[in-house]
């Protein structure tokens, strides 16, 4: 089911959440809206699952508004951060919850409500725990208790807010990989909120990046990464070096003195050279193992600035603390000044 | 879950002064707690089992005893719906003058019971605001079984709320969200969810309210009239048989009092027991 977001607006009594937000996800897409904490991601789903109603907008699912339904008539599965299981239901029951709070003549009959559960629980590799109870299990069990429940009632449209939040790093990775396989299968348009680059770009169809209640840029990962929209996209997709004019002229030829150039670490090329021709010497230079972090302290920049060097291509080339560099870039993105 | 550290030793303090202060603790449980205790079910008994039995099942006592438990089966019920509805209420809603609100339901506890059963006589009295009315209408509040209800519920007002409050608080609603969002109706998501999260919280309050509601004595001693047979409920009877000088059966029926004191005490306990041994399974 497609969702159709229009001039979505929304306050807080102290704060904009929302400022105008348009937004169409196609039908079966899996969606990722990424921001920095308190840039309205979680207010804009809880919009689009009815928990919160926005002061102005139309949402529309497959072209019916829908704006003004509440969240129990909307039809949506919806995973919250801290996963929301009934704690004094079995882990059956929570996932059956949705089928047995329907009206009795939409109830599913005992056995084929047996059935389905049972099935939810293969899908999400559970069926062995069906009768522990949620302080029972780990945090990506309960994770996957959540999702069950959510898919009980047949939802064409999933929204998971920070669904790996709260799970340790090596769990998350796997329960990454194991929901876009999910989501390959089942092919339900979702929509899930992050403030974690990798997990939007390892995961999401497409991503909607966001800031201060509004979405800053709408792309897939590539086109993010190479063609950022403004400043903010690019420096929150990862470290940055962002050079002045008189750093950069030479090589990216951009005569608006005013021009910054944005260039990844890995694309700085730092080459030795002669003291006086180049101002920029190198600060320290740390070894993480499978790169080398250089960093190079240039008079016109107030921070330093950041070259990450693949181990093998470092050795070619050893550079020391105090030893001179010319600056370089092997790709950049260039932005007028936004001080 | 780490398990509980010992307590550090760093605050101990010397022997002499944690026995010196243990001691005067029990001295003074023993004196102002115990031997009252003692002393109740000791005057109580002081003329035999038969003479103790008698005062308990005289007509008046008996009477007694029934309008406290039917006073206790309005009340308690009563506040417990008001308590779970404001505890939702307050909890769940943002609203003006929510403090306010929050403010008065403490109003009981604040207030003298005394000042509370007079409130009462002046709204409902022969001379009250609304006296005159009811009156015509032959509708007796003031010294008759409504006025005691009426002042009983007021005096127990604060318990359940006051207990629910903080719990749900702490509780938040995201279960509740997650009930709307696979279409639990208000019905359901109340007995499936809010009520098994709340209940032993529940549970704690309402018994709390119901030893409330049994003991009361200022607000319904205003309110009441002291008739026997008919307005008076057990702590009325106790105080009455003493000022006719009916020392032992004054002290048979308040020992029942004190019983259901001691069972309160032993649920009560029970029950926190029982809410502490759920909730960190809940935390984790």
């Amino acid at each position: 089911m497609s969702i159709e977001l229009v001039d979505i607006a929304y306050r807080y009594t102290d704060a904009v959440a929302l400022d105008g937000i348009d937004l169409s996800i196609e039908s079966g897409e899996l969606l990722a809206l990424l921001g920095p904490s308190g840039c309205g991601k979680t207010t804009l789903l809880r919009v689009i699952a009815g928990l919160e109603f926005p002061d102005r907008g139309r949402v529309r699912f497959e072209g019916r508004d829908v704006t003004a339904l509440d969240a129990r008539k909307r039809h949506v599965g919806f995973v919250f951060q801290h996963y929301a299981l009934f704690n004094h239901l079995s882990v059956f029951e929570n996932v059956a919850f949705g089928l047995r709070v329907r009206h009795w003549w939409k109830r599913p009959r005992r056995a084929e409500l047996k059935r389905r559960v049972g099935e939810l629980l293969e899908l999400v590799q559970l069926g062995d725990l069906s009768m522990r109870h949620p302080a029972q299990l780990s945090g990506g069990q309960r994770q996957r208790v959540a999702l069950a429940r959510a898919l009980a009632v047949e939802p064409e449209i999933l929204l998971l807010d920070e669904p790996f939040g709260a799970l340790d790093a090596r769990v998350r990775g796997d329960l990454r990989r194991w929901l876009r396989g999910l989501h390959d299968r089942i092919h339900v348009t979702s929509v899930f909120v992050t403030h974690d680059q990798e997990e939007a770009f390892e995961l999401a169809d497409r991503i909607a990046v966001m800031s201060r209640g509004r979405i800053e840029q709408i792309a897939d990962a590539q086109t993010l990464y190479t063609k950022p929209a403004s400043p903010f996209v690019c420096r929150f997709l990862g470290e940055v070096n962002e050079l002045p004019s008189p750093l950069h002229a030479a090589w990216t030829g951009e005569r608006d003195a005013g021009a910054v150039a944005f260039v990844r670490p890995h694309d700085l090329v730092l080459t030795p050279a002669a003291e006086a021709s180049a101002p920029a010497h190198v600060e320290t230079v740390r070894d993480l193992g499978a790169t080398m972090r250089i960093e190079v302290r240039h008079p016109d920049v107030a921070v330093p600035l950041i070259a990450i060097q693949e181990r093998g291509r470092f050795a070619e080339n050893v550079l020391e603390p105090g030893q001179a560099v010319a600056i370089a870039a092997r790709r950049w993105v260039i932005f007028p000044s936004d001080r | 879950m780490m398990p509980p550290r010992k307590p550090s030793t760093a605050l101990r303090d010397p022997a002499w002064l944690r026995f010196g202060l243990l001691a005067i603790a029990l001295a003074f449980v023993a004196v102002f707690l115990v031997l009252p205790l003692v002393a109740v079910f000791a005057f109580g008994i002081e003329k035999g089992v038969a003479f103790f039995v008698s005062s308990l099942t005289d007509p008046d006592a008996r009477a007694a005893i029934r309008l406290t438990l039917i006073v206790a089966a309005i009340a308690v019920p009563a506040n417990t719906i008001f308590g779970v509805a404001a505890a939702w209420l307050i909890t769940r809603f943002a609203f003006r003058g929510k403090n306010l609100l929050v403010s008065l339901i403490d109003l009981p506890f604040a207030v003298s019971p005394v000042i509370a059963g007079l409130i009462y006589v002046l709204l409902f009295g022969a001379n009250g605001w609304l006296g005159p009315w009811l009156a015509a209408h032959d509708i007796k509040i003031i010294y008759a079984v409504p006025g005691i209800i009426l002042a009983t519920t007021f005096v127990t007002f604060p318990f359940v709320a006051r207990e629910l409050i903080p719990l749900m608080q702490a509780q938040g609603s995201e279960e509740e969200q997650a009930a709307l969002t696979l279409g639990a109706g208000g019905w359901s998501m109340f007995w499936r969810v809010v009520l098994p999260k709340i209940g032993w919280g529940l549970v704690y309050g309402v018994i709390l309210c119901n030893a409330r509601a049994m003991g009361e004595f200022g607000a319904v001693s205003v309110v009441s009239g002291h008739i026997r047979g008919v307005t008076n409920t057990m702590p009325l009877h106790v105080e009455i048989l003493y000022n006719e000088y009916q020392r032992t059966a004054a002290f048979a029926v308040a020992s029942l009092l004190a019983l259901i004191a001691l069972a309160t005490l032993v649920v009560k306990q029970l029950v926190g027991w029982r809410m502490r041994r759920v909730a960190p399974s809940e935390a984790a």
